[in-house]
């Protein structure tokens, strides 16, 4: 296998997991705490691009508009039930409130749908590009593309518009945000809701290659938990970049016995590379990296609320 | 005589058990500089933050322009017309000077950059480092850039807490410096200050405030003559 | 006449008393009639009961949020499901391993993880429950993968198989009740005061010589050990292993029953397991979706009850029955540290300077406290004072310069230690338990060195060790002077009194140097005056005081001698006449007029 088609293939992941990533960074800036939910939302988002290609019959990106609006609409809802009442309370109640979030989402998806893998519409089309010698399949350029717009939207919103830096500021400083004038309480809803909408598109674009289950979100939870560790508690590039790590990561891993030959005599047996080892290792890393470093690989890029 | 822009009427103020501010009363009229003195703990921060709406409060009145401002959140109040700029400058490190300055106006794009150009003139050294984020500043830089921000909405009042704190004496007569021009542009300003003779110098009248209560008030030529603003501070 | 101690210590108990009663009685009325079925449920009730009374020790008493509770109960469950499957261990022949291999999986990632902050230690013991549940999927050779081991013989006691659902149910709550007998032996004396003093304010801990990082490693122990017990208890109760035990929903169900319970009530674990496991026999239309009812009902509790069930139950009951008086305590004077002459060095500082960011917080600061003297520090606001008394105490370490108490260099040390050396301090807000009344807030304080589990399983019914600390804290309430309120909670004292309390507390770890950050702010000058004159006395016992204040006409009578900090420099030093004089400090304080334009 070719180093470009590797190298395709972590990006499409990578932007996968980084749209997950940024969701949860998001709402940890605006609000300090962490949404345990993201990864059910994204799960929710899965089921959602199923049932609404069920219902209308048109390619994964007419329903990517809709089932943002539907999505945004979920996060402020979370916002509202798990966040609101509970700005006051250390952070640990709001960790405990949206695992109880995920929880729902995940037995009512459970409920609806049962537990059997289910695909999502593709974004474009099924169906296999070639070109410059690796062959793709157009669901995983259609996610990176997505991905890459998704991020410049808000790049855009958060470095040229109004809005976008003020939900900047009340991410910074919260306190003097209100005494200039902004409504925090507002920005925060509408953070959750661009999280929540984030988490949904990911949903969509996860759900057509890896399939939807009603476990399938503490998967991706976990992963972007560990997206902000890498990269830096808070810091939004730094999110991105932990994602297409972990990304790099998981397709490279069970590749190693491919890429170093030496090492395909240790391969033997299939648990050493195979995808199950690869997440163990993963998690050893980073429980080393945090014993080594207790404040992340780079730091907190946002102070925590006290 | 004006009606007073500011009217702060027996306002108590309790941080849990302790008593941070007791039946305190002042004015501030329109286009005057009024200094808040007294030493560390005796409520100036407290009193700042209860105007602004902070804090909240447990008996007394906050009246803005005649208009009582009761419960009001922070938000609504900035937006009446208070700026505030707060002890320890508190800038927005992740972004830069002008988008500091841009989240705080709520006018249309032509009315921000008339008021960008009016703070670029009151601190030429900001509109040097426009594009530089706010942490990388020095101080004296982050506290005039705390103060324009504050005066990006034009507001009708200024509330400045403690913008020597962490400044060299140079820097805080620079930022100090200013007050006089804010104040004939149309702003009143509320300072409070631990630096009694320096505040003393740009505003025209005093109150001074000692554990929680108002213990002398009076134009500031007559206080900064006086031994009461010593004893205060020195209780020699 | 003094009352009974064990009647005190039951009036304690609130309302766990008289549900255990209830219980009983309903117990012995429905069990002989009960269905197997019913049997076998109740049975699982009493074994989240055990996995919850044991999460009470890291969740509720030490207040963190570990989420691995569920994994320590998996393994031990696969250690006594693959001991009996595979060696034919019985039950209680495999218990050392089964409850031995959580506590070390514990012991193992215990040192490094406990000392995160709340959202990275959330994180790796996520991390540590995917790992565990990953390889137990692996390993197929022992555990059998994905499809679990079946035929896992039934509980056995001393030889014999325990056959039958009703004995099974007993054996179970027995040892519920041997749980909530040990918890509450363990967290009702000292050690459980000294757990509330570390979830309400960690850094306070450490000034009183509490080691916050062996409780933490303390309660973490625990909590494994009992989820290993519950763990092999079910395996056993069932009768397969399956890695279903490994899965994060029974983590979801035993933080929902601590919640629902409340986190530190041990009748609170007890009934909320039984609710949450009955739930769903209750709520027939909710058999497949119980997990989503836990998921609501948690999301409810946490937003509505924030204090659990047993809370909002023993406020309720607060209405219609007050606790006994707390017996009069006799106060008994604390033996003293040998204090040197006065006059001589006891804490020395030396080129201190620390930096934050870009500024100098502290600039090569030296000076020195004597024996039997009260040192003044002032200065403007930020110039390094509260930063000074961090750095002294250890919570801050500086990048330069050293500190010497007696003649031992006390820089990177742990805050505790350098309590436990002689050194104590108050805060500038009083920071006291507030649930806790005046007299164990000082009490908690008392040879905290002496406060361990070791300890807490060795007191009896009397707890003596509890007892002198109380009397011993009463005698220094009197000293202050607050030793009407000694029985009043701490956070309804006013703040004059508050303060008073405090400085007990910090005279209760017999001190050789007390530093105090603003202890007249907020005080009246009656309440001033009543202040200066004790802590006179306490520098005339031979105590070195150092006292931050900006109030002058509190300090500068009471001060043997003063400082002056500016930007993180000592500008002038001296008597108080001559500080006040000095010109530098008068420029500090006052400033100097700025030239105005005309």
């Amino acid at each position: 296998m070719a180093a470009s088609q590797l190298l395709l293939e972590v990006l499409a992941l990578g932007a996968a997991y980084a749209l997950v990533a940024l969701g949860f960074v998001l709402i940890l800036n605006a609000t300090g705490a962490v949404n345990f939910s993201q990864g059910d939302m994204v799960m929710a988002g899965g089921f959602g691009a199923v049932l609404l290609g069920n219902a209308l019959h048109v390619p994964g990106l007419v329903l990517l508009p809709l089932l943002l609006a539907g999505m945004a609409a979920l996060g402020v809802v979370v916002a509202a039930v798990a966040y609101m009442p509970l700005r006051r309370r250390p952070p640990e109640a709001v960790f405990i409130s949206t695992i109880a979030v995920g929880i729902i989402l995940q037995n009512a998806a459970n409920h609806l749908f049962g537990a059997e893998p289910i695909a999502a519409p593709p974004l474009l089309g099924a169906g296999r590009v070639r070109f410059a010698g690796i062959d793709a399949s157009v669901q995983s350029l259609a996610i990176i593309g997505v991905a890459v717009l998704l991020v410049v939207f808000l790049q855009v919103l958060f470095a040229h518009t109004q809005f976008g830096r003020r939900l900047r500021a009340t991410a910074q400083d919260r306190e003097v945000a209100m005494a200039i004038g902004i409504p925090v309480d507002r920005m925060v809803t509408v953070t959750f809701a661009i999280g929540a909408a984030l988490a949904g598109a990911a949903g969509l674009l996860l759900a057509n290659a890896f399939f939807v289950t009603p476990t399938s979100g503490a998967d991706y939870m976990v992963k972007a938990y560990i997206a902000i560790v890498i990269g830096g508690w808070g810091s939004i590039p730094g999110a991105v970049a932990g994602a297409l790590l972990i990304a790099a990561f998981e397709v490279l891993y069970p590749s190693l016995p491919l890429l170093i030959p030496p090492l395909l005599r240790m391969a033997q047996s299939d648990t050493v590379f195979s995808q199950t080892t690869s997440t163990i290792v993963l998690d050893v890393a980073v429980l080393v990296i945090l014993v080594a470093r207790p404040r992340g690989l780079f730091g907190d890029a946002v102070r925590q609320r006290p | 005589m004006s009606a007073p822009l500011l009217v702060v009427d027996a306002l108590t103020v309790h941080y849990g058990n302790v008593p941070a501010l007791r039946d305190v009363g002042l004015s501030v009229l329109a286009r005057e500089a009024v200094a808040l003195l007294g030493a560390n703990g005796a409520g100036k921060s407290t009193l700042m933050k209860s105007i602004i709406g902070l804090v909240g409060v447990d008996s007394g009145r906050i009246l803005l322009g005649g208009q009582a401002l009761g419960g009001m959140r922070a938000d609504r109040r900035a937006r009446l017309g208070i700026g505030y700029c707060p002890e320890g400058r508190r800038v927005f490190p992740g972004l830069t000077v002008w988008e500091n300055l841009a989240v705080a106006c709520w006018g249309e794009a032509r009315v921000r950059a008339a008021r960008m150009e009016a703070m670029f003139a009151l601190f030429p050294v900001l509109a040097q480092r426009a594009a530089t984020r706010a942490w990388q500043l020095s101080g004296g830089q982050q506290q005039m850039l705390a103060v324009a921000r504050s005066l990006m909405d034009a507001p009708r009042l200024l509330l400045l807490d403690e913008p020597s704190l962490g400044l060299s004496p140079r820097l805080t007569d620079e930022v100090l410096r200013q007050i006089p021009a804010i104040v004939a542009a149309g702003t009143s300003v509320l300072l409070a200050e631990q630096n009694a003779a320096k505040a003393l110098a740009v505003c025209s009248r005093a109150v001074v405030l000692k554990l929680g209560r108002v213990a002398a008030s009076g134009p500031a030529a007559e206080l900064a003559a006086s031994d009461e603003v010593r004893a205060a501070f020195l209780g020699g | 006449m003094p009352m009974m101690p064990w009647r005190t210590s039951l009036a304690r108990a609130g309302v766990g008393l008289p549900l255990a009663v209830i219980a009983l009685v309903v117990a012995a009325i429905v069990l002989p009639q009960a269905s197997d079925y019913a049997l076998r449920v109740l049975s699982a009730a009493g074994i989240y009961a055990l996995l919850a009374l044991g999460y009470s020790f890291i969740f509720g008493q030490a207040g963190a949020l570990s989420l691995a509770q569920g994994t320590f109960m998996g393994v031990g469950a696969y250690v006594s499901g693959i001991l009996a499957v595979r060696w034919g261990l019985p039950f209680d022949a495999a218990l050392p391993a089964s409850v031995g291999l959580p506590v070390a999986l514990a012991l193992l990632v215990a040192i490094p993880v406990l000392r995160l902050q709340t959202h990275y230690f959330a994180l790796a013991t996520l991390l540590i429950g995917q790992i565990v549940l990953l390889v137990v999927t692996q390993w197929e050779s022992v555990t059998g993968g994905a499809n679990g081991i079946g035929g896992v013989p039934p509980l056995a006691l001393l030889g014999h198989a325990i056959e039958g659902r009703l004995p099974a149910l007993l054996l179970v709550w027995a040892l519920v009740v041997a749980g909530g007998a040990l918890a509450w032996q363990i967290t009702r004396g000292r050690l459980g005061d000294a757990f509330a003093v570390l979830r309400t304010h960690p850094v306070m801990a450490g000034a009183v010589g509490i080691d916050p990082g062996l409780l933490r490693f303390t309660a973490f122990l625990l909590s494994a050990g009992y989820a290993g017990l519950a763990g092999s208890l079910y395996v056993h109760a069932i009768g397969v292993l399956s890695p279903d035990i490994l899965g994060f929903p029974v983590m979801v169900t035993c933080l929902t029953i601590a919640v629902i319970g409340s986190r530190l009530r041990i009748a609170g674990a007890i009934a909320g397991a039984v609710l949450i496991i009955e739930l769903p026999e209750w709520a027939r239309f909710l058999r497949d979706d119980y997990l989503l009812a836990f998921g609501c009902i948690l999301l409810l509790v946490v937003v509505a009850l924030p204090g659990g069930l047993t809370e909002a139950a023993e406020r309720l009951l607060g209405r219609f029955w007050t606790a006994p008086p707390v017996a009069p305590v006799v106060p008994v004077r604390i033996q003293p540290r040998a204090l040197p002459a006065r006059g001589d060095a006891l804490l020395r500082v030396a080129g201190l300077g620390v930096r934050f960011g870009g500024v100098r917080a502290l600039d090569d600061v030296t000076m020195e406290l004597r024996a039997g003297e009260i040192l003044g520090l002032i200065g403007p606001n930020g110039s390094g004072k509260t930063t000074l008394l961090n750095i002294i105490t250890g919570i801050y370490r500086p990048d330069g310069g050293q500190v010497w108490l007696g003649g031992r260099a006390i820089v990177g040390r742990k805050p505790h230690a350098i309590a436990r050396l002689g050194i104590a301090r108050t805060f500038q807000t009083a920071a006291l338990v507030p649930e806790m009344s005046a007299l164990d807030n000082v009490a908690v304080a008392r040879d905290a060195a002496c406060v361990g589990l070791r300890q807490a399983l060795a007191v009896g019914l009397r707890d003596g060790p509890r007892a002198r600390a109380r009397a011993e804290a009463m005698a220094l309430l009197d000293r202050m002077g607050a030793g009407q309120q000694a029985a009043v909670p701490a956070g309804a004292l006013p703040p004059g009194v508050a303060r008073l309390v405090e400085i007990a507390r910090a005279l209760a770890c017999v001190p050789l140097v007390l530093l105090l950050d603003e202890p007249a702010a907020g005080l009246n000058e009656t309440e001033q005056a009543e202040l200066a004159r004790r802590l006179r006395r306490v520098a005339d016992d031979g105590v070195g005081l150092l006292v931050i204040e900006h109030n002058m006409p509190f300090l500068a009578p009471l001060a043997d001698r003063m400082a002056c900090l500016d930007h993180g420099q000592l500008i002038a030093a001296g008597t108080p006449a001559q500080v006040q004089a000095d010109p530098a400090v008068i420029e500090a304080y006052l400033g100097t007029p700025v030239a105005m334009p005309t």
